[in-house]
């Protein structure tokens, strides 16, 4: 009986410290009026030593175009396992784009850096059009992309 | 005499058995091209693009970085950011999509929670 209450309040613990580590993140992506289709965009981060470390979010459910978001295709191999449960549909020119995420507390202020991958039919392929620190400092701070993206924060 | 029919016999059999599938493999090839030919034709008579299956025309592909839907039979409309089977869930080449299973155990994530998104 011991055996088991141990194992409850260990578990429980357990439970409780994961949900304390985490919070929810909203991510805002404003596209430009470009005048193309949907836009594809893969939302990941890489480490403090560049290396990817996971996605967040994909718009777009084709496989056969991620090949368009070539930095995000290069880390993962299009491995779509990489984004099962996180993928939406692609995002129409001018629209924004909300997303809330449970994130990790220790990705803020460790070194880790938010990217994004664009990419429109019959248009240039744009990787990496935003890349973001992820501070709490920088949270709320609007970031502009390069190419269809007009603008990008992230709250807390 | 005998020997001379043998030999007629032997190299006769010979240039049927070498040049019969030949001959066969030539005449089907030809076929082909015709009905390849016809075939265009046709498309062309009838207005509608042709597609050939199995020709690998991976041009488009080395010409630049752009993304193209064509032959994809996809309806878009200008600034439609949806993709006609976006939404449909157990499509085979594709990911999950959100809310059907949970999110990755990447290390990002603090929970299994679903992510909400919303397109305004």
């Amino acid at each position: 009986m011991r055996t088991i209450f141990a194992a409850l309040a260990l578990t429980t613990a357990l439970t409780l410290s994961g949900i304390a580590m985490a919070k929810p993140v909203t991510l805002t992506t404003t596209l430009k009026n470009y005048g193309g289709n949907g836009a594809y965009l893969a939302i990941y981060v890489t480490d403090p030593k560049g290396a990817y470390a996971g996605s967040l979010w994909m718009a777009g459910t084709k496989s056969k175009y991620y090949e368009h978001l070539s930095d995000w295709y290069r880390a993962t191999g299009g491995n779509t396992a990489e984004i099962n449960g996180i993928t939406g549909a692609s995002v129409g020119a001018g629209r924004q784009m909300e997303i809330t995420l449970d994130l990790a507390d220790a990705l803020f202020d460790a070194g880790y850096i938010l990217h994004i991958d664009a990419a429109v039919e019959d248009m240039r392929d744009s990787p990496n059009e935003i890349a973001v620190p992820l501070t709490a400092g920088g949270a709320s701070q609007s970031v502009q992309g390069r190419r269809y993206i007009a603008n990008f924060s992230y709250g807390m | 005499m005998k020997r001379t029919f043998a030999i007629l016999f032997a190299s006769t059999a010979l240039v049927a058995a070498i040049g019969l599938p030949a001959w066969s493999a030539m005449h089907g090839s030809v076929q082909f091209e015709g009905s390849r030919d016809a075939a265009l034709a046709a498309s062309r008579d009838s207005g509608a693009s042709p597609v050939l299956v199995g020709d690998h025309d991976d041009g488009d592909r080395r010409h630049g970085r752009r993304l193209r839907h064509g032959g994809d039979d996809d309806d878009h409309d200008e600034g439609d950011g949806e993709d006609d089977d976006e939404s449909r869930p157990g499509n085979s080449s594709g990911p999950a999509p959100a809310g059907s299973v949970a999110p990755p155990q990447n290390g990002l994530f603090g929970s299994g929670a679903a992510p909400k998104v919303q397109v305004n």
